[in-house]
């Protein structure tokens, strides 16, 4: 299909904001969402639409919804913990110490391990040609991590970002965080960015404003496509 | 149930969320708890079933706190921004597991006229969604209120599918054309 047909992209934009999309076709489209024109197009009706939006009255969630984000996010190291959960940590921490010792008393010196760090699984290099590596990407232990390394400076226009994308089996673009500039950088993966990672087969960069996407979806041009391979 | 009259103001939210692109955690908090009741009514109206509801306000707000950063301040308003990622979470998971969950009162439930507080109209919503017949303006409720299908629709208005979807499509050319006259005039 040619995604020249304005018209046609126009109504699909539409029944994609409405909602009336089959998966199937609403998955395509979000391919070519990676364009910026569909993204305008979309854009656009979600500004026509949203007068649609219903004034409902607010149903309170249950407290489990929230535990389970915090979970989900590992909120907790990041939040102001209270006394007693510090001395729970330590407790716990106290508690492997000793395990710990434990188990390389028992343990002949010679097998005993370093700490366990993850292996990488699949990688991919996004370049230009063979000659230009900009970024190597390593998925480490099941794409539960993510180290980039920079491997050539790659030209960005101020007020621009690199972002990352894993192109999911099901061709939904989810993004994997900005792309750093320079130097090494490692990153925990979301449960779902890994879940778009188990049956992704490529990553994407795009060009995007400062500080990301603002839709969640590529909206700059795709700068390069890169398969994964196994590490 | 737990009514709120007022919502959020809109530049609070708009903080709260640039905080999260800081991951302050404690400004995440603030921001569900000021929401949360908001989004969850938006997304037990169109899944109906608590726990797939509750399942899918996680994955929003897991959704919210990874893009926080893309929320541009300037280009649009918060609770929007946050109900819009809520939709297109539960249309995706209905349209993925072909929900079915209409039962035969949801008909009943569907205002007439569209009464949005949430989000900003644009300059003569109404008048242009009142131009519309009272089929096509039940079909895009139905879908963009319910997120209901092509063939949900037709088999909730009991009316072929072709017409259903050619109220769609026309109705939604209608108001694209009446917005941008009515714009054009304004």
């Amino acid at each position: 299909m040619k995604t020249s047909n304005r018209e046609l992209l126009d109504r699909l934009a539409a029944e994609y904001v409405l909602g009336t999309l089959r998966f199937r076709a609403r998955r395509r489209f979000e391919r070519w969402l990676l364009s910026p024109q569909v993204g305008a197009l979309v854009k656009a009706w979600e500004e026509r639409l949203a007068g649609l939006e219903p004034h409902l009255p607010s149903i309170a969630p249950p407290a489990t919804v929230w535990r389970g984000i915090e979970t989900r996010l590992k909120l907790r190291k990041l939040g102001r913990a209270s006394v007693t959960r510090y001395l729970a940590i330590a407790a716990s921490l106290l508690f492997f110490a000793m395990l710990g010792v434990l188990a390389v008393r028992n343990w002949d010196e010679t097998s005993v391990t370093p700490p366990v760090q993850l292996a990488a699984t699949q990688k991919a290099f996004i370049e230009e040609n063979a000659e230009t590596i900009y970024w190597r990407v390593e998925l480490l232990g099941d794409n539960r991590e993510l180290n980039l390394h920079v491997q050539q400076v790659h030209e960005l226009p101020p007020g621009k970002a690199f972002e990352l994308w894993a192109l999911t089996a099901s061709g939904t673009p989810v993004s994997l965080g900005l792309m750093p500039t320079t130097g090494d950088h490692h990153r925990v993966l979301t449960e779902a960015q890994r879940a778009a990672l188990s049956g992704a087969k490529q990553l994407a960069v795009s060009l995007e404003p400062a500080g990301g996407s603002p839709t969640g979806l590529p909206t700059g041009p795709v700068l390069h496509v890169a398969p994964l391979s196994p590490a | 149930m737990n009514r709120i009259d007022t919502l959020p103001p809109e530049i609070e939210l708009a903080q709260l969320l640039q905080r999260c692109a800081a991951r302050d955690s404690a400004a995440f908090k603030t921001l569900y708890d000021k929401t949360s009741p908001i989004l969850f009514a938006r997304l037990l109206r169109m899944l109906r079933r608590r726990s797939v509801a509750e399942e899918a306000l996680q994955d929003v707000y897991v959704r919210i706190w990874e893009r926080a950063a893309q929320f541009e301040a300037h280009r649009g308003r918060a609770l929007a921004w946050m109900v819009t990622i809520a939709r297109y979470g539960a249309i995706d998971l209905m349209r993925r597991e072909r929900m079915t969950l209409v039962g035969d009162d949801a008909l009943d439930e569907i205002p007439d006229e569209s009464a949005s507080d949430n989000t900003e109209k644009p300059n003569n919503f109404d008048f242009c969604i009142g131009q519309l017949n009272d089929n096509t303006r039940k079909c895009l409720t139905l879908a963009f209120v319910e997120g209901r299908s092509h063939d949900e629709i037709a088999r909730l208005t009991v009316n072929p599918l072709g017409s259903v979807k050619s109220w769609i499509r026309r109705g939604l050319l209608s108001l694209k054309e009446c917005l941008s006259s009515e714009r054009q005039t304004t």
